[in-house]
């Protein structure tokens, strides 16, 4: 068993810097590096829309009503995936459906990453009746279970793009916040011990300046996890009706529209689907090829 | 366990569990339409009857005086009457609630069953190919959109082949008198193995779409956790005493191993609970989720509200179930 | 002396690990012999390869390591490629091993009464038939081990878990659980280097006690020269892999031959000379993987010289005193 290895042999010294280093580990996999390509590939398809999409994703065609996929018969290979209850091209809407998928995941995960770090160094460092206020907040946000309370929202505010953006950063921001809270935390028991020692000064400098570093690892590494999450529920909600309104194409909308035709035309649902899946899973195995090259235990 | 940090764990959840129920309160209350005019519909009413209604229903009170008194029925489970199937909201909800309960049960077992075993032989049979398609699975797991899922299961099972039904609990011919509420319990309770099966053919689709997430997210937990195990000094000295390996594994390792695990479990089975919503909906489950879904659009929002209450109740306590069991389970942490 | 087997001999061993950087010989070619009711100190820093030397007899070396050549002689039984169910037989009950801190390497979610009792039920032979009585029996012997060991209220403490020990019980309780089936061979590694000096002497003692009382012979790995001054018969010095010099505790410490000794020696600081420096030992361990092919303490040997890049030789320093540098013969190191 390995433990005899470790047991007898000790850590092997590294000689640059970390950051560099685990950078490095993470596009020495093939697999990450490929999956990021992919992320990169759908946002590049997303700004692009407009050029790559074969037809307007709006524009209907009841002469087209369900034609099937080009491969099979009755379809054409200008409309590639075939076409939906109101004859729209399924692989345009796919397309511009992506802007939407990839313009939440982005916005939400930054707008929440951006909350949830300044409200995690005002708990660590502040503390004090500022801590306890964030983390009462985030203990209490953090009771419901995530789509129950974006639902919640949305109906209380109604569905729509706005909304669906509100309803995401209201929950997200405090998984940031508790990492770089719990971060600032260890950091200042390091800095302040330190700091006592050293003529304070500008201790509080010098600590933003430790701390920040040290965050933006296992931020980042959260912030692509919980960007996948994030479009995975925006597509649950405009599944349900609560998201994305038509005619906007929303994948998960999408999904909804070909439930009523799953014995005669299964292609409506399971394209817009198979992107959310191709996606999602671009941005999963990035996320664990990142935490796998940050994660110092992973260096066996 | 320690009585007195017991009591310090279950203070700390009471604050919590009332800013939930102060943020269900004001979310319904800021909720744009009035609730008396939705009540009224298109049915003619005086003014005067408008405000004695109001005045029934205690609309007409300051917010804090009206949250006090929300909280004190909630409390006595007197949620309102809803809207739409005019009767108190929670016999609806008590209604429909052993539906998603057995789901969600199903679900769980399901998740464990697959997960724990996985896991521990992906850790053992590390870097083999079992290993990684065991990672890869449990990646496709979580990244698989649940209703996207779901709908392919009942393209190819239901409506292609034939297999499966397309929605509901039960044929409507299988009258099974309730005992515990739980269909595939009183139908073997019984005897009655064709409303039994009956019962596991709806369950099942429903159940692995829920579970699978779930179960993606436990076999990694347990793997590792084994692997974090098995590279302990503990397992060496194990094999140093000339064990065999199976004891070594089983009596020690997984006693270890399986902590994270059944913790991780008791915190996820919470968000079972929000993907209730998604897969009721697509099966056509008779459960609370699908009801919630159907009352916001019906804006029936004592319904919403209280479900909501229970919902984020029911997830605070798991929460500190799970807190609770794993000073249980580490003997370590235990005194 | 000669006419009664050792009661273990290594013969050329080599063990290699594979690692992400490359391939590292952690044992290169070790002879050792350890005679029947023997104290076989090991000294050396880590890296050395006295710990390996010692997991690869007790066959706990598996992948990514293997042993690649040498033999393991154990009462004349050869244990290297020795099929497994054969290895567990020995393992605990032949030869037994403790490690180095107690606290890990007992399971903090077995109680010590488990931990003990399952090594008495994995070898016993003549077990009393039912599995109560069988349980009963083993607590009864595993109660007998404390107490020789010296943990008080044995009986009371059987269902309590590691965690509620002090360090210098737990290492008790570990070296009660090596001993529970009256092993011939101990392996203590490190037997003092988690615990209190004052802790220290006391488990020593403990050793050599139940060694004088059950006959036992023990291999002693250690980094403290101290250590196997006091309690050893024999030494073996080594050093990046390899046995540097081996011998009678006496003539090692009194007259040590290979430079690295002499360094290790006189590197301890001497109350009797506490206004003089401390003198270290210049450099570090070379990294196991691009060892030179000659004498691996060379770069901090202070007397490096033409005919150190080739490889040494253990030279015979008359009365089992083995030395492995060319100059020690020559007398030229002092």
């Amino acid at each position: 068993m390995s433990a005899v290895l470790t047991w007898v042999l000790g850590p092997v010294s590294p000689d640059e810097s970390p950051f560099r280093r685990n950078l490095r580990m993470f596009f020495s996999s093939r697999l990450s590096t490929v999956s990021t390509l992919m992320v990169f590939g759908f946002v590049l398809l997303a700004i692009a829309a407009p050029l790559v999409a074969p037809h307007d994703p709006n524009e209907t065609d009841l002469f087209r009503r369900l034609q099937p996929p080009a491969w099979i018969e009755g379809g054409e290979w200008s409309f590639l995936l075939g076409c939906d209850a109101l004859g729209r091209d399924i692989l345009s809407r796919i397309i511009y459906g992506s802007r939407i998928s990839i313009f939440i995941g982005a916005f939400v995960i930054f707008v929440a990453t951006t909350i949830g770090i300044l409200a995690g160094l005002a708990a660590g460092y502040l503390r004090g009746w500022v801590d306890i206020a964030i983390s009462r907040l985030v203990d209490i946000l953090l009771g419901f279970p995530y789509l129950i309370f974006a639902i919640a929202l949305i109906a209380m505010m109604g569905p729509g793009l706005q909304n669906i953006l509100l309803a995401l950063i209201y929950k997200e921001w405090v998984m940031p916040c508790r990492v770089v809270r719990g971060e600032t935390l260890a950091a200042r028991e390091v800095e302040y011990v330190e700091a006592a020692r050293a003529l304070g000064g500008s201790s509080r400098h010098i600590m933003l300046r430790e701390i920040l570093p040290n965050i933006l690892s296992p931020v980042i590494v959260v912030a692509t996890i919980r960007m996948a999450h994030v479009i995975i529920l925006e597509a649950s909600l405009s599944f349900l009706g609560l998201g994305i309104q038509p005619p906007t194409a929303s994948w998960g909308s999408m999904v909804a529209d070909g439930r009523s035709y799953m014995l005669e035309a299964w292609w409506v649902s399971t394209f817009p689907g198979f992107a959310i899946l191709i996606l999602v899973l671009a941005i999963n195995v990035a996320g664990q090829g990142l935490r796998d090259a940050f994660d110092p235990k992973f260096h066996d | 366990m320690n009585f007195g940090k017991f009591v310090e764990r279950l203070a700390q959840l009471l604050p919590v569990l009332l800013g939930v129920t102060v943020i269900v309160f004001f979310m319904m209350a800021l909720t744009p339409g009035d609730p008396v005019e939705i009540m009224i519909g298109d049915s003619h009413v005086t003014p005067e009857q408008e405000a004695e209604l109001r005045h029934d229903l205690g609309l007409d009170r300051p917010p804090v005086e009206r949250f006090f008194v929300f909280l004190g029925n909630a409390v006595r489970g007197d949620f309102g009457i809803s809207f739409y199937h005019r009767r108190p909201v929670i016999d609806v909800i008590a209604e429909r609630l052993p539906a998603t309960i057995e789901l969600s049960l199903v679900a769980l077992v399901l998740a464990l069953a697959t997960s724990i075993p996985l896991g521990i032989v992906a850790a053992v049979k590390k870097n083999t190919i079992f290993d990684k398609l065991a990672t890869v699975g449990s990646l496709f797991g979580v990244s698989l959109p649940g209703f996207w899922f779901g709908i392919l299961l009942l393209m190819l099972f239901s409506v292609h082949l034939h297999l499966l039904p397309v929605a509901g609990r039960v044929g409507y011919e299988f009258e099974v008198p309730p005992i515990t509420h739980m269909l595939l319990i009183d139908s073997l309770l019984q005897g009655r193995f064709d409303a039994f099966a009956n019962a596991f053919k709806h369950l099942i689709m429903p159940a692995i779409v829920l579970g699978l997430p779930m179960a993606a997210i436990l076999t990694r937990v347990t793997r590792t956790s084994m692997l974090d195990v098995l590279s302990q000094d503990y397992m060496t000295f194990a094999e140093a005493k000339g064990l065999s390996r199976s004891r070594i594994l089983l009596r020690h390792g997984l006693k270890n191993a399986l902590i994270p695990t059944v913790t991780v479990a008791a915190l996820q089975t919470g968000a079972l609970l929000g993907g209730n919503m998604i897969v009721e909906t697509v099966f056509g489950w008779p459960g609370l989720g699908r009801l919630v879904v159907e009352s916001i659009f019906l804006r029936n929002y004592p319904l919403v509200q209280a479900a909501v209450l229970i919902y984020a109740t029911t997830y605070v306590t798991l929460n500190f179930l799970a807190d609770i069991l794993y000073t249980i389970l580490n003997p370590r942490v235990r005194l | 002396m000669n006419e009664v087997r050792p009661i273990l001999e290594i013969h050329d061993l080599v063990t290699r690990f594979a690692t992400r950087y490359g391939v590292v010989t952690a044992v290169d070619g070790v002879d050792l012999t350890l005679q029947r009711g023997e104290c076989l100190g090991i000294v050396g820093e880590s890296g050395s390869g006295k710990s390996v030397t010692f997991a690869s007899v007790m066959g706990l070396v598996h992948k990514p390591g293997w042993i690649d050549r040498g033999s393991i002689s154990f009462e004349g039984r050869e244990l290297v490629g020795l099929d497994r169910l054969a290895y567990r037989a020995l393992r605990g009950r032949d030869i037994a091993m403790t490690m180095q801190d107690a606290l890990t390497a007992l399971n903090p979610a077995l109680t010590v009464g488990t931990q003990i009792t399952e090594v008495i039920l994995a070898h016993g032979e003549n077990l009393p038939a039912g599995r109560r009585q069988r349980r009963r029996w083993a607590r009864e012997q595993a109660v007998e081990m404390m107490r020789m060991v010296g943990i008080p209220s044995a009986e009371m403490r059987l269902d309590e878990y590691p965690h509620q020990f002090s360090g210098g019980m737990r290492q008790r309780m570990m070296i009660a659980i090596a001993l529970a089936c009256r092993p011939k061979l101990l392996i203590a590694d490190e037997p003092t280097t988690a615990l209190d000096v004052t802790i220290q002497a006391q488990v020593l003692e403990l050793i050599a006690d139940i060694r004088r009382e059950l006959g036992m012979s023990v291999v002693l790995i250690t980094h403290d020269l101290g250590v196997v001054a006091e309690y050893c018969d024999r030494v073996a010095v080594m050093y990046a892999g390899q046995v540097v010099e081996t011998g009678r505790t006496r003539e090692v410490i009194d007259a040590p031959a290979h430079p690295y000794t002499q360094g290790l020696l006189a590197s301890i600081p001497k109350l009797s000379h506490l206004n003089e420096r401390i003198r270290p030992i210049d450099g570090q361990v070379p990294e196991l993987i691009d060892l030179p092919p000659g004498c691996r303490f060379q770069s901090r040997c202070i007397h490096a010289m033409a005919g150190c890049e080739a490889p040494q030789q253990v030279r015979d320093g008359g009365d089992g005193h083995g030395v492995r540098c060319h100059l020690a013969v020559t007398g030229e190191a002092s």
